[in-house]
């Protein structure tokens, strides 16, 4: 990049080396605007649509006449239809939006080849459109996480390839002589993700493996979707917004390095645990339950390392959206995480396993933390590629609170009437299904309904989001005078200047 | 790039940026922002080290003891055929005798068969009304055993009356017999007949192996259909 | 960590690991099991699925019902899942060996259906299906499961009645009108005969060697020694 003459060196010699890092950070920052954008409003038209599916599929639980005529609809569809348009739609485009923008940063690379970023960026959308179309129509392949039909599947190969492509030649020419440990973990998630993919799909789809060895390749990738790209995209940005808002470096560098190895190593083993009883071989699940007790070693240390950066500055929570967000998605990946390695052990297995308690925990990784993530950093990375404030500082505080309430109280219903699921299903006394006394299937339906509502409050706070991020779009240029949308304004002796 | 070195469109933004006083607007949102993200280097707490030697100990024992049966001995290939974590080549016994049971394992055995009736004659064996007769004092189930013991064994079709209300279904054939679905031993349909004789008030005899077996040669097992009423009336 | 090529290195080699271990592994160790032939049955176990039950297994794909059910049935005491009477023992992994697809599933809002054939079996087991799948309340009062009327067709009776006509078994408010018949679609035909075939009735006597059976409290000499053998070993 040295060649070109750069915004940065056409301010004069004199101007002090901060103001040309910052000449170059929004010279960086213009580059990314047109595919960060395509990407984020993507992921916005999925995360609603992701969202309708799931109010759909969670009311069918425990009204099955609601929309119960409908082939297109049927529950089995629309709950396949919620997880892949939130997974694939969703997450990805929200992660391949930050994890681009924080690339270029980091690496201090002018994004080149935007061109290849939009074409992948189109045909990944084409690609889950056709491939949830595809479900709805009834050519889901039922293997979890993998549900798209192999007409769809081909397309996101060739989208995600253009992605990784970009994102070696972006680390490639970058000028930072230093990794950052965002880096890492966005590093590794691009390379880790084909991978996982592309062996799930010939051993399951293309060319299926004989008997259950399907299932243990099934649980080898789905669970490492999560462990293996969204969490450390997630926590990418968790290690760069922390720092970044308070204004002070990470705790220490030797956590982040043990913190990183020990996830990489411990949670691809992990995946099996989602199979313990069943018809695969006892030492495998083993080995599965071990390394999600072994995860307690990352999760613990990357918690010390967030928590000793963020401590002697909790106040900045109380105005900074972006903080607020991802505080709430950092500790969540540790109850999460916790949790998760704690369910894992055989006697809670035992218990848990094949009920809603499960779906609770999905629901608590890929949404309290992830997603929640996701959102702190669409607040922070918005006004700096538009040059616009958040029009309503109302709408993001409604965000905040249905979406956080929404998350915990779900999280919560669900593992409680999982745990009375799985302890009534365990005890063959009490009958599946019975008119006269208590049975398992009216051991969870309160509960339900309950998760229901707490839907609800989850899709007011995603529409406020979606009401923000339409008005931010289409309101004029801020002038120079602005100040940043915050909650509530920061005590006068506090130097704040971040979102 | 400046004002001087006008660049294709691509760049406008940069363009726009680059009179002093654009400058200002574009960086207006950025200059407030602290710097980029460093790392600290602060020394790693000593219990952390402590806490990791703990969780790798600990979680190797627990693989050790529950790693089903792998071993020098017993490789990969014939541990992939273990579900039980807790199996041990070297103490598995192999399957165990067959036992005598006694009359409250008979019921219980009973009563676990059941579940596959309680579909259609409910848990409670009442029925459901107008589809599926109930057991729950039904003369049927508490009168001869020939007829109980013939119904099971081939089934039972067409209009049949039980506690005074009329039914018209079909019950399959549970015994070893020709067309039968479900192939159940003489053992396993004593074992159901004894349970419904005896649950929710009724109050007959234990059916017993011997006597399904008997009836089965005799009647059941050269015959494809199920049985109807008039024929099973006629029967002692 | 400022070395890319290291970096990378690391990165490929944690995958690897796991790789290798879960998935390599295991295919080689059991990803080419054969049937076994039963001589006193003149069989080979599992049975190959008859044709009409693969395409049913097709709709039971395309609909999501492993989103609701399991096909697994786990250990005697791990579960209630034999107390329940699931099936007559555990499923191994050889039962699946003949499925392109493997439908284990993780959720069980409704029972686990790997032995629903030996649950409902027969014509009778095939006319409790039609009722239960196009409206579970008939069967079962209070099922939370939804309804797959769509699965059914109703239709003007012309000329001689169906013999696929099926209204005589649903209750009088689900009567067709005068002169229109009720009848079963070609994929609803196919998803009940995939039903009445799940059922793993046979138990292989290699499988049946590898249970676990708690250690007799009377043969704890015999147990001490075994153990003292094992300890060694490890």
């Amino acid at each position: 990049m040295a060649s070109a003459p750069s915004l940065a060196a056409s301010i004069s010699p004199s101007t002090p080396p901060n103001t040309v890092a910052r000449a170059e950070l929004s010279e960086i920052d213009a580059s990314t605007k047109v595919p960060a954008i395509f990407f984020l409003g993507s992921s916005l038209l999925w995360l609603l649509a992701g969202t309708l599916f799931a109010l759909i599929s969670s009311f069918k639980l425990h009204n099955p006449a609601f929309l119960g005529d409908a082939e297109w609809l049927t529950f089995g569809r629309v709950r396949t239809a919620h997880l892949n348009a939130v997974v694939y739609g969703w997450s990805v485009n929200a992660s391949f939006a930050v994890a681009l923008w924080l690339m270029a940063r980091l690496a201090r690379s002018i994004v080149r080849h935007s061109n290849m970023l939009m074409l992948a960026g189109v045909l990944w959308n084409v690609g889950v459109t056709i491939g949830i179309t595809g479900i709805l129509a009834g050519d889901s392949t039922s293997i979890e996480w993998l549900e798209m039909p192999t007409y769809a599947t081909p397309i996101l190969f060739v989208a995600y390839a253009l992605v990784g492509g970009w994102a070696v030649i972006t680390f490639r020419f970058g000028r930072s002589q230093h990794i950052y440990v965002s880096q890492w973990y966005i590093f590794a998630a691009l390379f880790w993700f084909p991978w996982l993919y592309s062996i799930a799909q010939i051993m399951i789809i293309f060319a299926p493996a004989r008997g259950t060895v399907q299932a243990l390749v099934n649980w080898w990738f789905a669970h490492n979707v999560l462990g293996l790209w969204f969490t450390p995209i997630g926590l990418a940005a968790v290690y760069y917004f922390l720092p970044k808002v308070l204004g002070k470096p990470i705790h220490s560098y030797y956590l982040s390095v043990l913190g990183f190895w020990s996830l990489a190593i411990f949670y691809n083993w992990a995946g099996v645990h989602h199979l313990v009883g069943g018809p695969v071989p006892a030492w495998v699940i083993t080995a599965g339950i071990a390394a999600s007790f072994m995860m307690v070693i990352p999760v613990v240390v990357t918690a010390i390392n967030h928590h000793l950066t963020l401590v002697g500055s909790f106040s900045a929570l109380k105005y900074s959206p972006t903080l607020r967000f991802i505080v709430f998605g950092a500790v969540n990946y540790t109850l999460a995480s916790l949790l998760g390695s704690l369910m894992a052990d055989r006697n809670i297995s035992e218990v848990v396993h094949f009920t809603h308690a499960i779906v609770g925990h999905s629901h608590h990784g890929l949404y309290a933390f992830f997603t929640m993530v996701m959102f702190g950093s669409i607040y922070y990375i918005m006004p700096r590629i538009l040059h616009r404030e958040w029009p309503s500082a109302t709408l993001i505080s409604v965000h905040f609170w249905t979406t956080a309430v929404g998350a915990v109280i779900m999280v919560v219903v669900l593992s409680v009437v999982g745990t009375k699921q799985g302890l009534a299903m365990n005890n063959a006394a009490i009958p599946f299904l019975s008119m006269e006394e208590s049975d398992v299937v009216r051991a969870t339906l309160d509960g339900l309904r309950v998760r229901s509502y707490s839907g609800i409050l989850i899709t007011i706070g995603h529409l406020a989001f979606a009401i923000n991020f339409v008005w931010m779009l289409l309101r004029p240029r801020a002038d120079h005078n602005t100040a940043p949308t915050l909650f509530r304004n920061p005590e006068p002796d506090l130097e704040v200047s971040s979102r | 790039m400046s004002a001087q070195d006008p660049q294709p469109k691509k760049h406008t933004l940069e363009q726009a940026a680059a009179s002093d006083e654009k400058i200002q607007q574009v960086h207006a949102i950025l200059l407030r922002e602290k710097p980029e993200p460093a790392e600290g280097y602060s020394p790693m707490p000593l219990f952390v080290l402590g806490f990791i030697a703990a969780v790798i100990f600990v979680v190797s024992v627990y693989f050790v003891h529950n790693r089903g049966g792998l071993g020098p001995n017993f490789s990969f290939r014939e541990a992939a055929l273990v579900y039980d974590e807790r199996y041990d080549p070297a103490t598995a016994p192999g399957a165990g005798a067959a036992k005598e049971l006694t009359p409250e394992q008979i019921i219980a055995a009973g009563k676990k068969l059941y579940a596959t009736c309680s579909t259609c004659h409910q848990a409670n064996g009442a029925g459901l009304p107008g589809t599926y007769p109930p057991l729950a004092n039904s003369e049927w189930v508490n009168g001869s055993d020939e007829r109980l013991i013939r119904i099971l064994l081939n089934g039972l079709s067409g209009e049949v009356t039980v506690a005074g209300n009329k039914y018209n279904g079909l019950m399959p054939a549970f015994g070893k017999v020709p067309g039968g679905g479900y192939n159940w031993t003489d053992e396993r349909i004593a074992q159901v007949l004894t349970y419904i004789r005896q649950e929710w008030g009724n109050a007959a005899d234990p059916i017993t192996t011997a006597r399904v077996t008997e009836i089965r040669e005799q009647a059941g097992a050269s015959r494809a259909t199920p049985w109807t009423e008039a024929e099973l009336l006629a029967l002692p | 960590m400022n070395r890319a090529p290291l970096i990378f290195l690391g990165v490929f080699f944690a995958l690897a690991f796991s790789w290798t271990g879960i998935v390599l592994t295991n295919q080689i160790a059991y990803g080419s099991l054969e049937p076994v032939f039963d001589e006193s049955e003149g069989k080979a176990f599992p049975e190959s699925i008859p044709g009409v039950a693969a395409q049913g297994k097709l709709v039971y794909q395309d609909l999501g019902c492993m989103y609701c059910h399991t096909q697994q049935v786990r250990r005697p005491g791990f579960g209630g899942d034999i107390d329940r009477n699931w099936g007559e023992r555990q499923s191994v992994a050889r039962d699946y060996i003949r499925e392109r697809r493997v439908l284990l599933g993780t959720m069980r809002t409704g029972p686990d259906l790997r032995n629903v054939g030996a649950r409902f079996a027969g014509e009778g087991g095939r006319e409790w299906h039609i009722r239960h799948l196009y409206d579970p309340e008939i069967t079962s009062p209070g099922s939370i499961m939804p309804k797959y009327k769509f699965l059914f067709e109703t239709r003007k009776i012309v000329g001689e009645p169906s013999p696929r006509a099926v209204q005589r078994l649903l209750p009088a408010d689900a009567q067709p009108p005068e002169g229109y018949e009720i009848v079963l679609t070609d994929r609803g035909h196919a998803l009940i005969e995939y039903l009445l075939s799940l059922k793993d009735v046979y138990t292989y006597p290699e499988e049946a060697s590898r249970v676990y059976v708690e250690p007799q409290p009377e043969a704890k000499n015999g147990d001490n020694a075994a153990n003292t053998n094992s300890e060694a070993q490890q």
